[in-house]
């Protein structure tokens, strides 16, 4: 199935001095990378039933044709094994639809990063992570998949930083951000299958977003405290970030979710009340040092976080135990927009 | 026993665009520039303009603004810049 590599090819001694050439030359993210050579990227291709040559996606503004050899060499060097590359591809795939505006995330001087979330039954093949410490360490397939986006975003579109990656501080997901949903333990419709994907297909959904922000409600039993709770980190985000509205993503753990399902909330409930609950007016950024900006329009103009309900991706996950959630911001508003598309089977 | 390793850039290969060979002089030509609609770029091409038209004596400048930053330029204000002989255009901040 595959073809001719076209990528050219470097000798060096062994994978210590394969490491040292890539960190000179700044084709890595700063970590140690394997040495993504030819046998290895031929079994990525085949795992993944990909040619070399095939185009897995191009970048719309600076119409970089992303070839599926460059992603397999990313997903090698990222630490992947072969059967994580669909995933990769996948991942690829979405950040290339234009709503997605992958040269505005890449370049901005906001500093944003791929979100991945992983729906369907991928995750249980590849043994991805979806409870403890989910938007941390610990799990390969969740840290090398999202890594070998970051290391192609690098190396094939030169989101090199400094140069046309002008992040002023970035965030440690840049590093990789990819989460499996906990669709076993939770009684919600997963991510996937709410945005039009089938039933027990695979797929992944991927945002550009800032930072996680960990709110923490443990006092409660009312769903709509809870509610509350993430609504008002998503106001504070509004009034000392960006105002604009677009896709929050909100990660909520096993103990919120048994709050939410005794109260009979569904996701939709949970969006619902945080499109009505999350918004603020211009005036409000008198509150936070942004005075100067606040009377440019009509200071009653009221703000929302989502243009609609719709706009927040609730994803189900995290430990057992503890009452802590995350939201996600979006970059920059609407202008990079939740893409989700199916896994090559 | 040494060990290959291949090139994960996309330049390495050639297959990145590359930029048009530079023109023997600015004297009368046609000029682009292509607003990425961030904020201080009007006022810099402002000034670009000046010197060009002043200091370089370019004949004519045809000036666009994206209408998103983030996004590809449209393909009518494509066919409006083709007209340059070269054009300046703004990526980044």
């Amino acid at each position: 199935m595959t073809d001719t590599l076209r990528s050219p090819q470097h000798e060096v001694a062994d994978a210590f001095e394969a490491n040292e050439l890539f960190q000179r030359n700044g084709w890595t993210d700063g970590l140690p990378i394997v040495p993504p050579t030819e046998p290895l990227v031929r079994s990525f291709l085949e795992a993944a039933g990909l040619a070399a040559s095939d185009a897995v996606g191009v970048e719309p503004v600076r119409r970089r044709r992303i070839t599926a050899e460059k992603v397999a060499i990313a997903a090698v060097m990222a630490g992947c094994r072969p059967e994580y590359l669909p995933v990769v591809v996948a991942s690829v795939q979405a950040m290339c639809e234009p709503e997605f505006g992958l040269h505005g995330v890449t370049a901005s001087t906001g500093g944003s990063a791929p979100l991945v979330v992983v729906n369907g039954p991928v995750r249980l093949a590849l043994g991805m992570n979806a409870t403890h410490n989910v938007l941390g360490n610990g799990s390969r397939p969740n840290a090398t998949i999202g890594r070998a986006l970051r290391l192609l975003i690098v190396n094939v579109l030169g989101g090199i930083p400094g140069q046309l990656d002008r992040s002023t501080l970035g965030h440690p997901g840049k590093f990789t951000l990819c989460v499996a949903e906990d669709e076993e333990d939770s009684a919600w419709l997963p991510l996937a299958a709410e945005r039009g994907i089938a039933p027990g297909a695979s797929a992944v959904t991927v945002l550009a977003v800032e930072s996680p922000h960990q709110v923490m409600n443990e006092w409660t039993h009312d769903p709509a405290e809870l509610a509350e709770t993430y609504a008002a980190a998503i106001r504070a985000n509004m009034l000392t970030y960006s105002i604009w509205a677009g896709n929050y993503a909100v990660v909520v753990p096993k103990q919120h979710r048994q709050i939410f399902a005794e109260g009979g909330w569904s996701k939709r409930d949970l969006r619902e009340r945080v499109h009505a609950r999350a918004r603020v007016t211009r005036r409000e950024w008198r509150s936070v040092g942004k005075g100067a900006v606040a009377p440019r329009k009509d200071e009653d103009g009221v703000y929302t976080a989502l243009r609609s309900p719709d706009d927040l991706l609730v994803i189900a996950a995290g430990g057992p135990a503890g009452g802590f959630g995350a939201v996600l911001p979006p970059w920059y508003g609407k202008k990079s927009l939740a893409v989700t598309k199916g896994i090559r089977p | 026993m040494t060990l290959k390793v291949l090139d994960p850039r996309l330049s390495a290969e050639g297959e990145a665009a590359s930029l048009a060979a530079p023109l023997a002089t600015l004297d009368g030509a046609v000029v682009g520039l292509l607003d990425n609609a961030k904020i201080g770029t009007a006022r810099f091409y402002d000034h670009l303009e000046e010197i060009l038209r002043v200091r370089y004596r370019v004949r004519e400048v045809i000036r666009r603004r994206k209408p998103d930053s983030s996004r590809p330029a449209p393909a009518d204000q494509l066919g409006e810049l083709s007209a340059a002989d070269a054009i300046v255009s703004g990526i980044g901040d």
